[in-house]
């Protein structure tokens, strides 16, 4: 099978592992490009293949801010608060609409609070990323709809989403979402996502064989 | 790091990287008595470990972290060339390497590989020559290859097939998805020769390894049955426990030290702790995959080589060689077909297996003026990767992110609806000056060594001849009755299929190895992995890199004499 080494930003977007592609740091990501929503922006929020991702070689000489050590993990990822937020925001970006799993029927926050214990996402910079765009998330919630983003409506919270998707920030940090989105939907039930095979079953995917069990996980070879 | 040895051992032969170059020479010496040692940098991992988990790809657990060391990536970009760090070309850094997660398709080169210059002339800009050796000097190592490392297929008489040895396949083919016959079907009616393609996979249990037993997920997982022909579970397991083998896991080879005569006289490698041992041997092997044993040989400099092992003419790293092509997809829309079809299409387990080499040699003077050297189509099924293909799904059309019910019906009919049917074209990628390895002035890895710069330009006659099979591929789609078809050559490198920077030539003028592998102006120091190709010929080329590190075995014994 061929597998390509380029990982130029054009020929990346098809790329599918956040590797691939070192796109705008999540750290350079600011809060005013976060609620900017001019559409011209469109072509550098086009670029990111999957997440925004640091160069992890550089952040070795140089650690970013926002990255921690194992030893400093918190007990818990995120708040009870923050944790509402992006429960909601989750739903927004896969909802319960009567075809497949919701972002709640997949475990999507209990995922995503267990993946931000990962090493690589941890140096990504990925807990902090996500908690700032919590924070920007209900600045611009009070700021258009004069509520935080939890207060609002289904169709509130929907024109919100929208608005952010339309800043390279923005787009950035919900895509960054959709990531973990889909490894709760698609990855092996042994890490938490895709209960009883949810996801599998919804999108008619047959799993390979043998599985990981919980003492054969990647976590467990690392 | 500590770079005084703390630890001296000897033995016969000194053995640099596990995978399909290394463990034909570990298997052979070892059987024959030799004491054998293996410097392997990962660890020994088995089927017990291999789980089918996308997490163990994502997290790149069984290959180097970019952390710990990478590659400069020098690739053109319109006119100019940009650079980047990379760690795509690491393909599986434990015992067995990347042959532990290949997809195991399997073909010979056929004689006109070893003599492109001479049957095809020259091409301005490329550095194109015959090989020192011919098909028939390597021929009984392929027939050796076959029943070892184990190879199921059926031969199918065709224009282009090669000379053998043997009437056919030791194992008799894997087990066929239903929609082969669809494309038996669709090329016969176009006048082409489907072939089955052979595979190191077992069809039939041998050697006390399994036969394959289908698991759906096969190219870039590890195997769980043995069935797959991994140096490790074909070769090295089966001389792991003899008293004159043994095989270092977390050894690092850093530097091969050479005598005042320029021949080996010991190796260092640094273990999991940093610390630095040598290793002293009458004969030292290199098989770190192509880029790599480059980079140790230029590294390794010395009294007599002092720009590094062998490099006197400044041929170490020069004319390396990717793997010329294309892909294309034929898509079927499983909406538009009979229950009975899109069930046939949905099947995961068996395997696809279809070829054509109908323009292996392609004869079209209008458009190329003269006979030229052209390339085979392997058919495939991608290897399953469905939460990283739901991710990319996320982006729409335009670039912009999908999300909530949008994303969620785009997902449903990719998985259900549709089935993606994959071909993939490989060509000679054609040697220049401008494809080559040399040591990165800045980049180090955690040990403190260069890191490899790897310059990956291509020869626009390449994407010439690659534009053309792809279109024939892309003809195929369409007649199997695909909804929707494409393909595109390419020009950027394939991480996995690199071979070269070390070429095998009689002059060490114009190459780096001697006929026998031996790096020229040395005695003792051999390459075995795929650097030696002067060029790839027109197929993924782990059969040859077994094939011929098998046959420099032979030559190494012969010279080691006596046990
Ligand atoms: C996903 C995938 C699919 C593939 N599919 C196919 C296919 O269908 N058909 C095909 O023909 N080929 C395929 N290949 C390619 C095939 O795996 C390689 O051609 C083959 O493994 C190359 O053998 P090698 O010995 O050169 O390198 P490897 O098998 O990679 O072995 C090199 C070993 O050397 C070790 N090493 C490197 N440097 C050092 C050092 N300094 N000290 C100690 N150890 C070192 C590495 O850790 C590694 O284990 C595929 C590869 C991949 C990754
Ligand atoms: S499909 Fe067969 S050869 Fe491939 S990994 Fe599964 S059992 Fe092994």
């Amino acid at each position: 099978m061929l597998k390509s080494a380029s990982s130029l930003p054009h020929k990346a977007k098809q790329g599918s592992l956040k590797n691939d592609y070192q796109g705008p740091l999540a750290s350079g990501l600011n809060r005013r490009a976060f609620l900017k929503t001019s559409t011209a922006i469109a072509l550098l929020a086009g670029l990111p293949a999957c997440k925004p991702t640091q160069d992890v070689t550089k952040s070795n000489n140089n650690p970013a801010p926002s990255a921690t050590t194992n030893k400093d993990i918190p007990a818990s990822v995120f708040s009870d608060y923050q944790k509402k937020v992006l429960a909601q925001v989750q739903m927004q970006l896969l909802p319960d609409d009567g075809d497949g799993p919701s972002a709640q029927d997949i475990n999507g926050v209990d995922y995503l609070e267990w993946a931000m214990t990962d090493q690589q996402n941890i140096q990504d910079g990925d807990p902090d990323f996500i908690r700032k765009g919590i924070g920007w998330l209900d600045d611009l919630a009070v700021q258009t709809k004069g509520e935080v983003f939890i207060q609002l409506d289904q169709t509130n919270q929907h024109n919100i989403i929208e608005k952010i998707a339309g800043s390279s920030a923005g787009e950035n940090w919900l895509s960054l979402l959709m990531y973990y989105l889909t490894e709760a939907l698609l990855l092996d039930p042994v890490y938490g996502g895709n209960p009883d095979q949810i996801g599998w079953n919804w999108l008619e995917h047959q799993a390979g064989f043998p599985r990981p069990t919980s003492e054969t996980t990647y976590r467990d070879f690392e | 790091m500590k770079n005084q040895p703390t630890t001296t051992k000897d033995f016969d032969i000194c053995i640099i990287g596990s995978g399909a170059g290394g463990g034909p020479i570990a298997y052979e010496l070892a059987q024959a008595g030799y004491r054998v040692v293996v410097l392997e940098k990962g660890g020994w991992f088995d089927e017990a470990d291999f789980k089918k988990d996308e997490m163990l790809s994502r997290r790149n657990i069984f290959r180097s972290k970019i952390a710990d060391e990478r590659h400069v990536l020098e690739e053109p970009d319109g006119e100019d060339w940009s650079s980047h760090n990379t760690s795509e070309f690491w393909g599986g850094n434990i015992v067995g390497g990347a042959s532990n997660f290949m997809s195991g398709y399997f073909h010979r080169l056929k004689p006109e590989d070893f003599r492109l210059l001479s049957e095809f002339g020259a091409i301005e800009g490329a550095n194109i020559v015959d090989w020192p050796i011919t098909y028939n000097d390597l021929e009984p190592y392929y027939t050796k290859v076959e029943q070892l490392i184990g190879v199921s297929g059926k031969i199918v008489k065709h224009p282009h097939l090669e000379p053998r040895s043997t009437a056919d396949y030791p194992f008799p083919p894997t087990a066929e998805h239903p929609v082969s016959a669809w494309f038996d079907k669709a090329a016969n009616e176009l006048g082409l020769h489907p072939l089955p393609m052979a595979r190191a996979i077992l069809s039939t249990p041998y050697n006390q390894r399994n036969s394959c037993e289908y698991s759906g997920y096969c190219g870039s997982y590890g195997c769980h049955s043995g069935a797959k022909g991994s140096s490790r579970a074909a070769l090295l397991d089966h001389v792991k426990t003899k008293n004159n083998f043994q095989l270092m896991t977390q050894a690092k080879a850093y530097q091969i030290n050479t005598d005042q005569k320029g021949n080996a006289s010991s190796v260092d490698y640094y273990d999991n702790a940093g610390s630095s041992h040598r290793i002293t041997a009458k004969v030292v092997t290199v098989a770190c995959y192509a880029i790599e044993s480059s980079r140790l040989l230029l590294s390794s400099t010395g009294a007599k080589h002092p720009d590094g092992i062998g490099n006197r003419y400044q041929q170490i790293g020069k004319n390396l060689h990717c793997c010329a092509g294309g892909t294309g997809h034929g898509i079927f829309d499983l909406t538009q077909l009979t229950s009975q079809q899109a069930d046939a299409l949905k099947v995961r387990g068996p395997f696809f297996n279809r070829a054509l080499q109908d323009w292996y040699f392609i004869d079209d003077k209008p458009v190329f003026g003269k006979r030229v050297k052209g390339g085979t189509i392997d058919f495939v099924f991608d290897p399953p990767s469905p939460t990283a293909d739901a991710n990319s799904l996320k982006w729409d059309d335009n670039n912009n992110l999908l999300w909530g019910s949008a994303f969620k019906q785009r997902l449903k009919s990719h998985f259900t609806q549709s089935r993606d049917f994959k071909f993939e074209v490989f060509c000679d990628w054609l040697p220049t000056d401008n494809c080559h390895v040399s040591l990165d002035a800045n980049e180090k890895d955690k040990w403190g060594s260069a890191v490899a710069r790897v310059k990956v330009g291509f020869h626009p006659h390449d994407l010439k001849v690659a534009q053309y099979i792809v279109d024939q591929g892309v003809n195929v789609m369409k007649k199997m009755g695909a909804q929707k078809y494409y393909g595109n050559a390419f020009t950027s490198p394939t991480s996995n299929l690199i071979a070269g920077g070390l070429r095998f030539g009689k002059d060490p003028k114009t190459s780096a190895l001697d006929p026998d592998c031996r790096v020229h102006g040395t005695d003792n120091i051999f390459v075995t992995d795929g650097s030696f190709m002067p060029n790839g010929g027109s197929i993924t080329p782990t059969f040859t890199i077994y094939a011929n590190a098998f046959r420099v075995a032979d030559k190494i014994k012969a010279q080691l004499g006596k046990v």
